[in-house]
């Protein structure tokens, strides 16, 4: 059964701004990462699935519900971590997710026995009785996601759940999420315009640009048809390029940077011996795959060529 | 409640033993759209009254119930020590001498329950669980009307005891008193939900708490004083229309065309007017405050 189906949905603010446009999705359970940048729509498509926006034109399903006739039903088993600040200052974490849970229609005591396991699962200890309001950005996004768990959902919406965090913070946000996808089983969708994090803790990802889908399929055949290989050399990259090229690889010259594409591992060593036989000083060599711009480029060709 | 991932991992530890019981899945009953409903009108209600919330959320509204019961509570000590005297306080008059302070009441507390999830943004957290926006804006309304009411009937209810155990036969007292309970009832109703609809409909409509009280007071002075200076400037059919502006005035005639007295010397009993006008004007004001309340929240982007 899909998770998650969309037929032509469209979206329109007012007449000028398309957040989507004429977008039809089919997605198994899993988590699915759902990546684009800012303004591609992202927001808009996880707004409508929970009934909280009314799409244009087309139609969507989420767990076999459809959203324009069953949102309040669909809501009872979806979780939400909104993208922005959702936490009054003044209410403590246990007291907030509670209410919560009593609002996803947990019985009082179901409640509060939820409230405490959740808590400790996303890490909030004693800081929990305290007022939100003197929480960190990294506490606040935990219990964010605790909010959004607390009722045991059968699907997960997070949006950019790792949004103004530090490096550390991010890492740690990205592991419970993946463990909260895998432990738990609970089907998971996570918005964001960092591929490295999607391709962190998805399974599958759907790439969504200016309100159209521009790629579904699971992480594995995307990664290994984007690779990229950024070698950085002090000179000499036309040489370089035109070396491998006689090798067998597709390189092209990009400044002082030869990329190479990576279908596999076979290029790494070539690579290197390249560089050893030519006497050319590296400066730099790093996968450039992980970057949204190199995707969509490389999506572009794709295209192109067919 | 089953448990997904059976693997418990006792530790061992100078203390006891800690499980990790892994994740509990919820296969309980989710109670829906009226336990919401229910869950976030109580939780209002508490919050109106600061529970729940710091210390200095309770100053306002304790201080204001405090003033609003200090006045009945005094005379039903002094009737206490003097039966037969004359109390200044009535069920007719109560309400409308303490108006003043069911208007700081919803001038301070309306904006407390609904601009805060305005401005941090709760109200998409709201709207994403099995809420229809309309019961989110009557669960506030029915929360606030509520603790109005609380407010108004408490000093009430407080002259009402006083005068039955002040008096010498407390049953026969007891008797006579509970003709009065549809006037103890009835006066905060009558109060309570206007005023609540009219505050909600004025702090719906800004994130900022401050705006929200500040155009509460504006419009309970205003529209009081341009009542009061046209039924003393104004002649003929002007003056004779000019109660009808102070919303005051409106409850006050309500209440003593549907349960009490009219209040002497009051505006109520100066003006050459049919009560139910006074009732009408109220209806009529208390269902737009309500439909813009739900307009609101039908149009507000979450």
């Amino acid at each position: 059964m899909p998770l998650i189906s969309t037929q032509s949905l469209t979206k329109r603010y007012g007449s000028s701004v398309t957040a989507l446009d004429g977008l039809t999705l089919d997605v198994e359970p899993g988590i699915i990462g759902l990546v684009g940048a800012n303004g591609a729509g992202k927001s808009t498509l996880l707004k409508i699935l929970l009934g909280l926006l009314k799409p244009t034109s087309g139609s969507a399903t989420v767990m076999e519900m459809d959203v324009a006739t069953r949102g309040p039903e669909i809501r009872q088993y979806v979780g939400y971590l909104p993208e922005h600040d959702c936490l009054p200052p003044d209410v403590s974490a246990t007291d907030f997710v509670s209410h919560m849970g009593r609002m996803a229609g947990l019985p009082p005591a179901a409640a509060r026995e939820r409230t405490a396991e959740v808590l400790r699962h996303v890490g909030l200890y004693e800081e929990r009785y305290r007022p939100i309001g003197g929480y960190s950005t990294g506490m606040k996004q935990r219990v964010k996601l605790a909010q959004a768990i607390v009722h045991d959902p059968k699907l997960l919406l997070l949006d950019e759940p790792t949004n103004g965090l530090d490096p550390a913070g991010r890492d740690e946000m990205l592991d419970l999420v993946h463990r909260t996808g895998t432990e738990f089983g609970i089907a998971t969708v996570v918005a964001s315009h960092l591929l490295g994090e999607i391709e962190r803790v998805c399974t599958f990802l759907l790439a969504i640009d200016a309100g159209k889908l521009l790629q579904s399929a699971p992480i594995s055949s995307f990664v290994e048809r984007t690779g990229t290989l950024g070698v950085e050399v002090e000179d000499g990259a036309d040489a370089l390029a035109e070396r491998l090229a006689g090798a067998g690889l597709t390189a092209r010259v990009d400044g002082r940077s030869v990329l190479v594409d990576c279908p596999d591992e076979r290029p790494y060593d070539i690579v290197r011996d390249a560089i050893d036989e030519m006497g050319l000083s590296l400066t730099r060599l790093e996968q450039r795959r992980h970057r949204l711009e190199d995707l969509f480029r490389a999506e572009g060709r794709t295209d192109d060529a067919a | 409640m089953t448990r997904r991932e059976a693997a418990v991992a006792p530790r061992e530890s100078a203390t006891g033993a800690i499980y990790d019981l892994g994740y509990q899945g919820y296969d309980g009953p989710r109670l829906g759209r009226r336990a919401a409903f229910a869950t976030l009108f109580w939780a209002s209600l508490r919050a109106a009254f600061g529970l729940g919330r710091s210390g200095r959320s309770k100053i306002v509204p304790w201080g204001l119930s405090a003033i609003m019961i200090v006045p009945a509570a005094v005379a039903g000590a002094i009737q206490a020590i003097a039966p037969g005297g004359l109390s200044p306080f009535n069920y007719d008059n109560y309400l409308w001498d303490l108006s003043p302070i069911l208007a700081l009441f919803v001038a301070a507390q309306a904006p407390e329950l609904v601009s805060s999830d305005q401005r941090n943004h709760v109200l998409s957290l709201y709207f994403s669980h099995a809420l229809a926006r309309s019961d989110y804006a009557l669960a506030k309304l029915g929360a606030l009307a509520a603790a109005l009411f609380i407010l108004a009937v408490a000093p009430l209810l407080v002259i009402f005891f006083a005068s039955i155990l002040a008096s010498t036969d407390v049953a026969g007292a007891f008797g006579d008193q509970l003709g009065n309970l549809p006037q103890i009832i009835g006066s905060p109703v009558i109060h309570a939900v206007p005023l609540a609809a009219l505050g909600l409909a004025i702090a719906s409509f800004t994130p900022r708490r401050a705006y929200a009280t500040g155009a509460i007071i504006a419009v309970y002075l205003v529209t009081g004083a341009v009542g009061e200076i046209l039924s003393e400037a104004g002649r003929g059919r002007l003056s004779q229309v000019a109660p009808l502006l102070n919303p005051w005035v409106l409850l006050d005639g309500t209440r003593t065309w549907l349960v009490g007295k009219g209040v002497p010397d009051s505006p109520v009993s100066d003006a050459n007017l049919d009560l139910w006008v006074f009732g009408l004007l109220t209806g009529v004001l208390t269902a737009i405050a309500i439909a813009a309340v739900l307009w609101r929240y039908r149009r507000i982007a979450a």
